[in-house]
């Protein structure tokens, strides 16, 4: 028997092919997890419009940001703010029309506390006199004339009064510091998760456009720690599908989500503070294919100073009441003449659920004339033109859907709400990663007992360790929210692979009785090609469950593909080339 | 002579004693899910998010959960209310009360009123559609089924074998009616996740039936049972891991819907031992040994 010293094993270890493929995926996955266990400070989920922490001009994250790039306070005033315990305590001793410098890791703001009032009615009218315009008669040299003037006008109002209820809130969502670029499912960190059906059926299409015209909302509102997704339960080829939609917003109460959601999302335009359209009735088309939307082929792409400029166009239909009003808010007013052509004095602002989105200016040749299809137009800024045609359509995307908001088809249905506690969602992760190392030690006992050899015991439960790893590394890759299900499943397939890895263990090490001796390369293809079989049956056993449930069980089906994917594919090719070097020629 | 023997004379000599006592297992098992289906309407107890309603999970140290339940089943008699404890290694950790035809605001003013510190923000609620809930539960039925017929269809390919690849099946299906049946029995409400853990007792039950039919099949030159054996040392201890694993799992973890699926894939990997050594491995000896008669037989002639 030849004796090969524990160095030699190493080093064929570390130059076999299989065992180097399974090291550099651990590697690189450890860098898309990027663990960096010791972040202090809080992260800043999410910054509500208009508040005093929106007014120092600290930005919203990005609504797909990996977690480790958000924005982070680490001091206050500067006294140091580690945890969201220390945020708390702070905000708590806030006083009104106090300034307080937050320095983040990105830059430093000064944020100045405002007080809260909130409006009370009264019960009571009072008699006030207003300026309004109104439409009369009036002869102008010896004609009879109808005219705008201005003029008092006595109305009966509500009386409200303003009551202080103390410090308004800073306007910021926290949390704790980021240790890892895995993004927490909402059962891990607390939110609400609500299941929307449309009340009838509706094509893909018109889903999709649902889900733009909530995403717009939303933006509004000022969330940008939200998921809102179309779900589906079952696969297209598969006939017609219930439609769902799947709106995750980590942080936010039940009030405020289903607030936010019986808002039937208000689409106004007005000029000049005359409001000639809304949402609904008034906006009859808005043209989103290729005929008559895009961009625009008269003004093209050009360059300007620091990049390029590309214009768009898109038509859209009014109704004849709302091609009327919009005459009569224009036909007073001034044109102001600028090279390419004219507009007019005022611009057509849109407000989403009363916060203006976007200002417009209106082309001279409609000014009083009562035009039901008009042409709007817009532009887009970026470094290449490439770039800059790409946020053209963006902005021309999120204009159109703006506009058809509040003309949705289809009315919406709550089907399912959770509310989950961040306290409890912190208590589940913490337990979990515990409850999963303890059932890693039993395994590794099992197998103690079983074989009477550490060296088996250990390999098996550093590869299933490993296997972890990998699939977290996936979820933090490709940004996927990590969650109770998801756990569920990793537990669970990690078991299948230390199964497989038995299975490895006895086919070569177990002593051959039945007279045939087989070499290691014959032994290791006998247990792939169980190994092998097992695997097909498990994932095409999980496939259903990929559309089972509107998706909620989705992350329980593609942790486990997963899993044994990473299991048969780089683990287990490397656990037995690890076997082969540490026992061959022994038996 | 060891007891190891002994047990090995009696696997040996009774092995169809042993596969009718499996059969045995699995037509009580039926029984049970028809007496459920007699009796309640149902093959079993579905939870909340399979026939709609709410389920709140309230943090909590000290609760008498029987006389909760109780208290709340009298103030809503219409209610079907159900209070349990979740705790992590004996440990209570929180509450678990799920009730359907009843209104969110009632349920928690009635909490309140029961004394439970219910501070917004500290307790989970999940509201499910009774409508969405029935779909769920068809679909996920029909999960379990489409998995079943695509795992037949792949052993079916890779055995070639038309019998042994139904023993394979066989053995699957009795793995999972026979867990109805224990869960069933324990008085545990299947939540949608739970029905999803039986789609991993398939993958479990084929792992180690496949194990042993490619023994039996592929390998000649010792004799069906020597070879039965043989693997079973493999097997069982496969099912023995994961079970420990699972188990710990079930014990410790403390969110409810994982728990859940722990204790399925424990009960069904305690079958998958009976459905592949006593049944499956008994039905291919048989099938074998009649099988080689025959080909003797036919020398013979």
């Amino acid at each position: 028997m030849r004796k090969v010293s524990i160095v030699g094993k190493l080093k064929r270890m570390l130059t076999n092919v299989r065992i180097i493929i399974f090291l550099v995926f651990v590697l690189f996955m450890l860098f898309a997890i990027m663990p960096t266990p010791w972040n202090e400070g809080v992260m800043i989920k999410n910054v509500i419009k208009n508040s005093s922490a929106a007014i120092a001009g600290i930005q919203n994250p990005k609504a797909n940001a990996p977690p480790l790039s958000k924005e982070i306070i680490l001091n206050i005033n500067n006294k140091p703010i580690n945890d969201i315990q220390n945020y708390y305590t702070f905000v708590k001793g806030l006083r009104i029309n106090q300034t307080i410098q937050v320095r983040t890791n990105k830059g430093l703001y000064k944020l100045v506390t405002k007080e809260a009032f909130q409006i009370i009615e009264l019960n009571t009218t009072q008699e006030i006199t207003v300026q309004e315009e109104r439409e009369v008669n009036e002869t102008v040299n010896g004609t009879v004339l109808l005219v705008n003037k201005t003029m008092p006008v006595r109305k009966l109002v509500e009386v409200t009064a303003r009551k202080s209820i103390g410090l308004e809130d800073l306007g910021l969502r926290v949390d704790n510091a980021p240790t890892t670029n895995l993004r927490k499912g909402l059962d891990l960190q607390g939110g609400t998760r609500v299941l929307l059906k449309p009340a009838e059926q509706v094509s893909e299409d018109t889903l999709n456009l649902m889900i733009d015209s909530l995403k717009e909302r939303l933006n509004v509102y000022g969330v940008s720690d939200i998921v809102v997704a179309p779900v589906q339960d079952k696969p297209g080829f598969l006939g017609e599908p219930n439609r769902f939609i799947l709106v995750e917003i980590a942080g936010a109460t039940e009030e405020e989500v289903k607030e936010l959601l019986a808002r039937q999302g208000k689409f106004e335009a007005t000029v000049g503070n005359k409001t000639v359209f809304r949402g609904g009735q008034d906006v009859t088309y808005v043209c989103r294919t290729a005929e008559c939307s895009g961009i625009d082929p008269q003004r093209g792409c050009g360059p300007v100073q620091g990049g390029f400029v590309c214009g768009f166009l898109f038509s859209i239909s009014l109704s004849p009441a709302a091609a009327q009003r919009q005459a009569d808010a224009t036909k007073n007013l001034k044109v102001i003449t600028e090279r390419g052509g004219g507009y007019l004095s005022e611009p057509l602002k849109l407000y989403l659920d009363d916060q203006e989105v976007d200002s417009l200016n209106i082309a001279e040749d409609l000014k009083g004339r009562a035009v039901t299809d008009i042409a709007i137009t817009g532009s887009g800024f970026g470094a290449s033109q490439e770039e800059a045609a790409r946020s053209t359509l963006e902005n021309m995307k999120r204009l159109q859907t703006v506009l058809i908001t509040g003309s949705l088809p289809v009315k919406i249905d709550i089907v399912r709400i959770d509310i989950i506690s961040p306290t409890l969602g912190l208590q589940f992760l913490k337990n979990a990663w515990w409850a999963g190392l303890l059932a890693v030690a039993a395994v590794a006992l099992i197998l103690v007992i079983n074989y009477r050899r550490i060296m088996i015991a250990i390999p098996i439960a550093l590869t299933s360790m490993a296997e972890v790893l990998l699939a977290i590394g996936v979820y933090a890759l490709f940004g996927w929210s990590f969650d109770l299900a998801a756990i569920a499943g990793l537990i669970v397939a990690v078991g299948t692979g230390v199964n497989d890895q038995i299975i490895i263990i006895d086919e070569t090490l177990k002593k051959q009785t039945s007279g045939i001796v087989f070499g290691w390369k014959e032994r290791i293809k006998k247990a792939f090609f169980i190994i092998f079989s097992g695997y097909c049956t498990e994932v095409v056993a999980m496939l259903p469950l990929l559309f089972a449930g509107a998706g909620l069980l989705k992350g329980f089906a593609l942790t486990t593909i997963i899993v044994v994917s990473i299991g048969v594919f780089i683990t287990r090719p490397a656990y037995a080339a690890m076997i082969q070097i540490l026992y061959e020629g022994k038996d | 002579m060891g007891i190891k023997t002994v047990l090995l004379g009696i696997y040996d000599r009774h092995y169809k004693a042993l596969l009718a006592l499996s059969l045995l297992i699995l037509l009580a098992s039926i029984g049970v899910i028809v007496m459920s289906k007699v009796q309640t309407g149902e093959y079993f107890q579905k939870g909340v998010s399979l026939k709609g309603g709410l389920t709140l999970t309230i943090p909590v140290r000290e609760v008498h959960v029987d006389a909760l339940e109780a208290a709340l089943s009298n103030q809503f008699p219409r209610a079907d209310v159900s209070v349990r404890g979740i705790t992590e290694a004996g440990e209570l950790k929180a509450l678990i009360v799920e009730a359907s035809d009843i209104q969110e605001d009632d349920l928690i003013t009635a909490l309140r009123g029961q004394g439970l510190p219910l501070e917004p923000g500290t307790y989970s609620v999940e509201v499910m559609g009774s409508t969405l809930g029935q779909s769920f539960y068809r679909q996920t039925i029909i999960a379990v089924l489409l998995a079943f017929l695509f795992m037949s269809i792949v052993v079916f390919i890779t055995f070639r074998s038309p019998l042994p690849s139904l023993f394979i099946i066989l053995a699957a299906a009795s793995e999972i009616i026979s867990t109805v049946a224990v869960v069933n029995l324990l008085g545990v409400k299947l939540s949608t996740a739970g029905v999803a853990a039986f789609l991993m007792i398939i993958g479990y039950s084929v792992d180690t039936n496949i194990l042993l039919t490619v023994k039996v099949l592929k390998h000649q030159g010792s004799t069906v049972f020597e070879r039965t054996v043989q693997t079973m040392r493999t097997g069982v201890l496969m099912s023995l891991t994961a079970f420990a694993a699972t188990m710990v799992g079930y014990v410790f973890i403390q969110s409810d819907v994982v728990k859940q699926i722990m204790l399925i894939i424990s009960i069904g990997l305690l079958f998958d031992i009976i459905y592949t050594w006593l049944q499956n491995a008994g039905i291919l000896r048989w099938y074998f040994e009649r099988k080689h008669k025959h080909a003797e037989g036919e020398h013979r002639g």
